[in-house]
């Protein structure tokens, strides 16, 4: 019993006691077509990225892209938004992401995460799970999707614009 | 032990402190599973508090040098269905990684993976328990248009590593890519080697043993693109090995073993195309050789998942198929080398303002599976096969699906999902029986003021065989972008002889920013829990389940 709450504690001090990740790392990742390139490519530089972690089994993660998809075009008329949807499909369905993105006429971009070293570079253990950057700095990250939830990322971009 | 744990942490963070002002970054995240079991199959559960609980921590030195630790507390014990090497708190995995200029050396629990992670893969999936890294050296070199690696180590097992050792190396070379006319080519070659030496006593007849410590898969890939359209082949060739059963290695059953994977498929606006044909025979190699066969099949070192569509709801998730990559002669009626089947994939974007697509527009997706044993000649006196190259033996399992997603409104959406499925308990699960069945499910999305929204979802399983008719439903109303609550239940109302057995849940969860905590009760179904194609078996259970995960 002593031993967990040693336990606990030491995830309760850290919490309190060291930064939180502040950019996100250079890592490789591919294109869907089977290209090599490193994250900080795809990133925003002068503007903000929606970095968004999913895979074709995942119903939430789907719900999220779609809405976002909706709304891709006007958020671009009045910010510099790059959506970044991230694929953590590994073999078992990974053939499934680019007909999956071309059946979807998905108009941002896709990249993929096979052995999901970008994800756990970032401290991501479940999806959906969306980060906000501008540039390379990380603005805000969620867990999660709830129905309409994605006009309140359009809210943290504009908020932090005005920042 | 936990006490070095604690003056770790500290001076990592004080380092972090002192160095603020540079790049440095201290970061990480918390996981923690916890259930009070109140029922259960197994009686050393039943009234038992168990959770499984993951602290992970990256520094980052600079830009080159960064490390990573995970600490793991199975307290006061296990959740059931994971591994008896999963114990008490210990340090799990640690690695320190160096990266300049295109070259990368990693010392300690190394993650990777060579092309699809067919002849290698390291990965962790928690909700399996699995994670079989490797804890050694890796060195990686990488320019414009050549990826090497080099690797080797022992694989981890729960909080010990393997007896065997892994080697490995991958090259993957850009023949050509160009973005002017879309078009690349790449090709692949990997060489994975497992050195185990066996203690007499594991083999059968107990006299030495005809093949080599050493078993080696030679691997050669190529994938190409053209605009829409793609194609992809992965060979792999096993080395003799002795194949393990009833326990046993035995050395008058040595075997060499192949792979063959096949990808083709049309990419265009509004529409996508996918055929994948694979062929396993022999394919079983792990860092400890008695891991076939075994329930958690720890030490696995190539990635040879099911190739069929994972799905998300409750009532198509009975009955999944689990790859048979492994030769298994239990009985002379009951014989298997692989398996060789296929699968199809197609999605369409039905356009906003035509006639089925409506104002908003619907996507309609298909899938098409169909898995077989490898036919040949089977001899279980003396064991032996001779399997021929495309020919399909019994079947294992087929499915055929059509997911429909459609936007009536601003505010209602659905999801209708048809599945039919074979499935042969036989030859699957080594039990008795084949099973038909149709799962019809509608799933319901309504958004509603003030950031609520509900969804609502229903769900049917017709089967004249096993275990009859099943009904299911499910409800979740989100309060807000936060805070949610659900209740589902599934019903096996035909099921005389079980006396129609209902497993329900009811759940709260909140969630801000990167944490999240949620709270359920109910009753969980045993039986096969799979994730990405692997599978471990869990005991059904009633109780109250937490979970907590948090990113800092």
């Amino acid at each position: 019993m002593l031993k967990k709450i040693k336990f606990f504690s030491v995830v309760f001090m850290l919490h309190f006691c060291i930064n939180a990740q502040e950019n996100v790392p250079n890592i490789a990742l591919k294109t869907i077509s089977g290209s090599s390139l490193q994250s900080s490519e795809i990133l925003n530089n002068d503007g903000f990225s929606i970095i968004s972690f999913w895979a074709t089994w995942c119903i939430p993660c789907i719900n999220e892209l779609d809405a976002i998809n909706e709304l891709y075009d006007s958020w671009n008329e009045n910010h510099n938004i790059k959506v970044l949807a991230i694929s953590t499909d590994d073999a078992r369905s990974k053939k499934r992401v680019r007909p999956m993105v071309s059946g979807k006429n998905w108009s941002f971009e896709v990249y993929s995460d096979t052995n999901q070293e970008f994800k756990r570079s970032l401290n991501v253990s479940g999806i959906p799970h969306t980060i906000v950057a501008y540039g390379s700095k990380i603005i805000h990250r969620r867990i999660g999707y709830s129905p309409g939830e994605e006009v309140d990322l359009f809210k943290i971009i504009s908020n932090y614009n005005q920042e | 032990m936990l006490k070095n744990y604690l003056l770790v942490l500290t001076a990592l963070i004080m380092i972090n402190k002192n160095h603020s002002q540079n790049q440095s970054n201290f970061y990480g995240s918390f996981e923690s599973n916890g259930i009070y079991y109140q029922e259960n199959e197994q009686e050393n559960y039943a009234n038992e508090f168990a959770s499984n609980n993951y602290l992970n921590l990256k520094y980052l030195f600079n830009s080159s040098w960064n490390f990573e630790a995970q600490i793991e507390s199975y307290s006061p014990m296990r959740l059931q269905g994971y591994s008896d090497s999963f114990e008490k708190t210990h340090l799990s995995t640690l690695s320190i990684n160096y990266k300049k200029k295109g070259f990368g050396l990693t010392f300690g629990s190394i993650y990777e993976q060579f092309g699809s992670g067919l002849a290698l893969r390291t990965w962790e999936d928690r909700q399996l328990g699995i994670n079989n890294s490797i804890w050694g050296i890796r060195s990686t070199f990488e320019n414009k248009n050549i990826n090497l690696k080099l690797i080797g180590g022992w694989q981890k097992k729960g909080s010990q590593i393997s007896v065997g050792k892994v080697i490995g190396l991958d090259s993957e070379i850009t023949v050509f890519n160009s973005s002017e006319i879309y078009q690349n080519l790449m090709l692949g070659f990997s060489y994975v080697g497992r050195f185990e030496n066996l203690a007499f006593p594991a083999i059968y007849p107990p006299v030495g043993y005809e093949f080599n410590d050493l078993t080696s898969l030679f691997s050669a890939r190529i994938d190409y693109v053209k605009n829409d359209f793609y194609f992809g082949y992965e060979q792999i060739l096993k080395s003799e090995d002795g194949i393990t059963q009833f326990g046993l290695i035995l050395n008058d059953f040595v075997k060499k073993g192949s792979a063959h994977i096949m990808n083709l498929g049309v990419a265009k606006s509004g529409f996508g195309f996918d055929f994948t044909f694979r062929r396993l025979e022999n394919m079983g190699f792990f860092g400890d050789r008695f891991e076939q066969g075994e329930l958690f099949g720890e030490t696995t070192i190539n990635y040879l998942p099911a190739l069929t569509k994972q799905h998300d709801y409750l009532l198509t998730n009975i009955n999944i198929y689990e790859s048979q990559p492994y030769v298994s002669f239990p009985d002379p009626s009951l014989m298997k080398a692989g398996e060789i089947g296929f699968q199809i994939d197609l999605y369409y974007d039905i356009k906003k303002g035509s006639v089925f697509g409506g104002k908003y527009g619907s996507n309609l997706s298909l899938n098409f599976s169909s898995w077989y044993n490898l036919d040949g000649e089977y001899s279980y006196n003396p064991l032996d096969y001779n399997s021929d190259f495309l020919a399909f033996g019994q079947k294992y399992f087929s499915e055929q699906s059509v997911e429909l997603r459609k936007k009536w409104s601003e505010n209602f959406s659905n999801i209708f999902l048809f599945v039919n499925k074979f499935y042969n308990k036989r030859y699957i699960e080594e039990k008795f029986g084949e099973v038909n069945s149709q799962i019809i499910v509608v799933d319901n999305t309504i958004k509603l003021k003030n950031k609520r929204s509900l969804r609502f979802e229903l769900q049917h399983l017709f089967n004249k065989d096993d275990k009859k008719n099943w009904y299911g439903y499910g409800l979740e109303y989100n309060f807000n972008y936060n805070f949610s609550a659900y209740y589902n239940n599934i019903v096996n109302y035909q099921n005389i002889e079980d006396d129609k057995p209902s497993y329900y849940s009811f759940g709260t969860s909140y969630t801000k920013n990167s944490s999240r905590f949620s709270l359920s009760y109910g009753k969980q179904r045993g039986g096969l829990l799979c994730y990405g194609g692997i599978c471990r078996y869990v005991p059904e259970f009633k109780g109250l389940s937490f979970s907590i995960n948090t990113s800092f």
